[in-house]
């Protein structure tokens, strides 16, 4: 190709190459400069546009970038001198991709194939086109296009995996599966296979068709000798016969496994399931989630025969017995962990025996207790066990250790096993707080104590008991697989979630400047999409890829603060009926906050519709189907709260008149007040909530002051509860934030559009005397806007307030704080007062050097410090927000009183 | 404990207990699914009972003529699954896969020059440092290029250590 002859795309390389050099440096700006110099140079040349576009979008101008990328495309076509090299083509089709228009770059990659039917670097282009686009078949073609014009393996198995693909997701018959067979049997025959990928594809379209049998000919045959690692194929060959029925020779496959790997806790898992003829873990493997798979491995309560039964288990047992002799190394622990395995598969038949169970986890915690992972290690078996069983177990486990091991490290590790068993067994939650504080205490002492069994260590490895220190806060607060992961992920609820929280906060960074608005949801086609959204998420499936396990159990999540208690019935981990409560929950979540953009929108028309009556908005949606459309959307979202529509109004109403306590819509706060936000927008055009207080006029201000009355309500019980801010842990400043930038600021903008539209503008001058109509309406707005102001007002007092107090007298807060916890034998201060203690009574040559500096380090004035900045710089940038809203609002209140 | 099988796209929402480390550096997904997808037999995870993530080991297969090896790009293993030489098994895996499979005639490493624990631990593996690499980690700390000789290589040429540091621009791959 061209480039062979230091031509990129037809241009000298080494005018390229400083483009390229400023674009991965980052300096768009003068990558963009240097590329137009080069277009000046070659005007026709697209590649130079190519590059060009791409510098375009990643400067964010993806209009400028599609047009440039457009024009290179028409030259391609147009002219059919010019080169078509690999090159051009894949920058170009970098640009469409980031510009989201997959579609064009395969175009021009299918104009180019066309033209030179030869050129496999194209056509490879072309297949990655496909591949991007999820077109099967279309891959398929062209892979097999290249087969036939090279001959290749690796083509080959790319048309296989097409095919692959195709069945998987359900787009084809078992017919194309024969097809991929036919394919590879034949090149088998010709040209043998080659890489050991080949053959696992082979092996796969196989067994995807239930032909074990030829599958195991072929592993066992010359093929076979391609997967060089001896476990691998043994691994392969077990699967094959298990999944076609053959147990005893699975596991006697699983069992040579064992004797090469005695640390394969699969296999064993594997061979111990072949025994009893389970094959549960090779039919449901689909079914399992991936991302938590069950703690328990799933089996079926073995149909054999009493003796067979024993029998079989018997001689699991004597070759782990077997296994255990052989292995000198003494960190394998596959062989004694079976043992409970064993006991464990004698429960589930009805044969268990509790004593035996707990013996053998008394003699696994002998040999393995001072490890980190024994009690994930043990996890599964001592749920077997009863309540009082469990008890026992911990009971024995406290004997035991009153004589601990002889040496330090490992006593130390196994007096850690005992807490932590304590931890997984629930029995913390039951002790009383003093008692949990006793031994929060007594954690941090051995912490102490044992820091120095450290001195010796390297300064990066791990301390000795350092897992001590997390556990004292956990007691004192209480290919085919790439389609299919990409699947996973797209259906993710956070992708979702995000898609829809992107606009929104598009629109509340925007929320002072109607205007700015209004060009926002113009971009979001008027929150059109959103609403579409919603309705499709109740039929979507949905994922929940977090990986909750790894976090501690009291990991705030957004629906609760586990910090803050009450402790009753938390497990160690969430457990699974909570985790699908969540789900529902986020569901609601996403349905209700896709709804928020058009109803923004449709509020911002409503308010404006009102004063010029009739006149169609935007040419397209007139007054009487805002008003029909909004009301539509607030039903829905009274629904998505839970009540009816009307019963939601009257839930608004009381709360605002004090008929109800406030505590009512405490729990879905803010989508209460958008709400009734929204239903004032509705009732200035529709009229139709009735007027309790009589004063007869046209328009009611009842909405209007049920809106205003119930954000100074909330926003003022929030700042009250968080005086003085440093000291709590400041869990009512998101919400507080979150109030007063969603459902005030779409108040603040309802308010806006009122005021614009009630302004004489420009052209249209208003006639004398056409204001009077609507003087109740103006007095309301006057009143709101006064509201708002005094809220905003308030909150900005507040964190004026907090953020001008002196630095060393918010310290002095949080640390009297933990002094006087501490004091009164209760608390975390006496965590606190043990560690500082220990700070002071350093002894440097016990220690060494290196963590007696380390423990000097630990200031508790400084942590202190840190949080407070943290949080005055949280205070100041919500201080400019308030601000920024309290300018538009005076900025109102002046074009009103000329109104 | 350990079944160490091939790292699959669904591990990567799971081994976030295993990057939870100061010293373990966690990438972008574009980053991982690169390597499963250009070299899968290099990407392998352990896994313990109860299908909990214990560590992972990535790399891949490079270069050309005597300097075709095998690379290690990340290992990690999750704090409570250490000082069991669970590393150890990852990296004579993927030892045996460099030799083996793709007869390459060296495996390579980097390590941060002050990580000294991870340093005498590939030592014990029979890794030498073959150079320095000057300022190779965000242009702060010096990098140590650690090699190993695999069979093919009878004599050892590939880690004959270089006599003076060099920069990272003279690195021949990324």
């Amino acid at each position: 190709m061209a480039s062979k002859f230091g031509l990129a795309g037809g241009i000298p390389e080494r005018r390229v190459r400083p483009v390229w050099d400023a674009i991965d440096s980052r300096q768009f700006k003068n990558a963009l400069k240097l590329s137009t110099a080069l277009l000046a140079k070659f005007p026709n040349s697209p590649y130079a546009l190519a590059l060009k576009a791409l510098i375009l979008e990643r400067m964010g101008k993806p209009d400028e970038a599609l047009s440039v990328c457009l024009s290179a495309k028409e030259l391609l076509y147009k002219n059919d001198s010019i080169l078509m090299d690999d090159l051009t083509l894949s920058t170009l089709q970098i640009a469409f991709q980031r510009l989201d228009h997959l579609d064009l770059a395969t175009s021009c990659y299918e104009y180019a194939c066309g033209k030179f039917p030869t050129n496999l670097e194209l056509m490879m282009g072309l297949f990655n086109c496909y591949v991007r686009e999820y077109s099967f078949v279309k891959q398929q073609q062209t892979a097999i296009k290249m087969y036939k014009l090279v001959g290749e393996e690796r083509f080959l198995l790319w048309a296989v995996c097409s095919i692959q693909l195709q069945v998987f997701c359900g787009n084809g018959g078992e017919k194309l599966l024969l097809l991929a067979e036919g394919l590879l049997k034949k090149h088998v025959a010709s040209h043998s296979l080659h890489e050991p990928e080949a053959l696992i594809v082979y092996l796969s379209v196989l067994e995807q068709q239930a032909k074990y049998g030829d599958a195991l000919e072929i592993l066992s045959g010359k093929l076979g000798s391609l997967l060089m690692i001896e476990v691998d194929r043994l691994r392969i060959q077990g699967r094959l016969l298990a999944r076609a029925g053959d147990y005893t020779a699975a596991a006697s496959i699983f069992q040579k496994i064992l004797e090469l790997s005695p640390d394969d806790w699969e296999c064993f898992l594997h061979y111990l399931g072949c025994l009893l003829e389970d094959d549960s873990s090779w039919v449901n493997g689909v079914l399992n989630d991936p991302i938590a798979p069950p703690k328990f491995l799933d089996c079926k309560l073995s149909h054999l025969p009493d003796e067979m039964f024993d029998s079989r288990i018997s001689d699991a047992s004597a070759f782990m017995q077997k296994l255990q002799a052989d292995t000198s190394d003494n960190t394998i622990r596959c062989p004694y962990l079976a043992n409970l395995e064993v006991e464990r598969r004698k429960h589930l038949y009805g044969k268990g025996d509790d004593d035996k169970l707990m013996e053998a986890l008394m003699q696994y915690f002998f040999r393995f207790g001072h490890l980190a992972c024994f009690t994930t290690d043990v996890e599964v078996f001592v749920e077997i066990l009863t309540p009082d069983k469990k008890t026992e177990f911990l009971e024995k486990l406290m004997k035991s250790s009153e004589s601990p091991s002889p040496v330090p490290a490992k006593a130390l590790g196994q007096s850690i096993t005992l807490l932590k068993v304590q931890q997984l067994i629930s029995k913390m939650y039951k002790l009383s707080e003093s008692e949990l504080e006793g031994s929060a205490c007594q954690m941090v002492e051995t912490y102490c104590k044992n820091l120095p069994l450290s001195k010796d260590l390297d300064p990066q490895e791990s301390m000795y008991g350092e897992e001590l220190l997390s556990m004292v806060c956990n007691v004192l607060v209480q290919v085919i697989e790439f389609v299919q992961f990409k699947e996973r992920l797209q259906h993710s609820n956070q992708y979702l979630m995000a898609r829809v929280e992107a606009p929104i906060l598009q629109l509340k960074q925007n929320a002072d400047n109607i205007e700015e608005e209004e060009c926002v949801l113009e971009s979001l086609k008027y929150g059109i999409h959103f609403i579409e959204l919603s309705n499709e998420i109740g039929s979507k499936s949905l994922t929940f890829n977090e990986d909750l396990p790894s976090r501690p159990w009291w990991t705030p999540t957004s629906e609760k603060n586990y910090l803050l208690g009450p402790f009753e019935g938390i497990s160690y981990y969430p457990r699974e009926d909570m985790t699908k409560d969540r789900e529902a929950n986020i569901r609601r979540v996403i349905e209700r906050k896709s709804l928020l953009p058009r109803m923004v929108y449709l509020s911002i028309q409503s308010a404006s519709a009102l004063l010029k009556e009739n006149i169609k908005v935007n040419g397209s949606v007139s007054g009487p189907k805002i008003s029909s459309d909004l009301k539509f959307l607030l039903e829905r979202y009274a629904k998505l709260l839970g009540f009816s529509f009307s019963n939601a109004i009257e839930v608004v109403v009381g709360v605002s008149g004090g008929q109800k306590p406030s505590s009512t819509i405490a729990s879905d706060l803010i989508d209460w007040l958008n709400f009734a936000v929204f239903l004032n927008a509705w009732n200035l055009s529709s009229h139709e909530i009735a007027q309790p207080d009589g004063n007869g006029h046209g328009h009611r201000p009842g909405a209007w002051h049920i809106v205003d009355s119930l954000l100074e309500m909330y926003v003022l019980e929030k700042v009250r509860s968080m005086d003085p801010q440093i000291c709590s842990p400041c869990v009512d400043l998101p919400i507080l934030v979150q109030l007063v930038t969603e459902p005030l600021a779409w108040h603040v903008l309802v308010l806006q559009s009122s005021v614009r539209s009630s302004l004489p503008s420009g052209k249209k001058k208003k006639k004398g005397g056409s204001d009077q109509p609507n003087t109740p309406l103006s007095h309301a707005i006057r009143d709101s806007i006064q509201s708002v102001c005094g809220t905003v007002e308030h909150v900005t007092k507040w964190l004026r307030e907090q953020i001008n107090r002196p630095e060393d007298e918010n310290l002095e807060t949080i640390l009297s704080f933990l002094h006087k916890k501490g004091q009164n034998e209760g608390g975390p201060g006496q965590v606190f007062k043990i560690l500082e203690t220990s700070v002071s009574s350093i002894n440097e040559t016990q220690l060494g050097e290196r963590i007696s500096q380390a423990v000097k380090a630990w200031s508790p004035v400084d942590v202190a410090r840190k949080i407070v900045t943290g949080k005055c710089t949280v205070a100041s940038k919500f201080l400019k927000i308030c601000e920024s809203k309290l300018k538009s609002l005076h900025a109102m209140k002046q074009q009103i009183a000329q109104v | 404990m350990t079944t160490i099988r091939r790292f699959c796209c669904n591990d990567l929402l799971r081994f976030a207990s295993v990057n939870l480390d100061h010293l373990t550096e966690t990438f972008n997904m574009s980053f991982y699914m690169t390597y499963l997808a250009r070299w899968p037999d290099y990407f392998h995870v352990a896994e313990g009972p109860g299908s909990r993530v214990m560590g992972y080991i990535m790399g891949k297969v490079e270069g050309q003529g005597e300097s075709w090896h095998g690379h290690v790009t990340a290992v990690s293993v999750a704090p409570e699954y250490r000082r069991q030489q669970l590393a150890k098994k990852l990296m004579n895996l993927l030892e045996e896969i460099s030799d083996k499979i793709d007869k390459a005639y060296f495996v390579d490493l980097f390590v941060r020059a002050s990580n000294t624990p991870a340093i005498k631990m590939y030592e014990k593996l029979g890794y030498v440092i073959y150079r320095r690499v000057l300022r190779y980690y965000s242009g702060e700390e010096d990098g140590l290029d650690m090699r190993k000789a695999l069979s093919r290589d009878v004599e050892k040429k590939s880690i004959i250590p270089l006599k003076r540091p060099i920069t990272p621009d003279e690195l021949e791959y990324d």
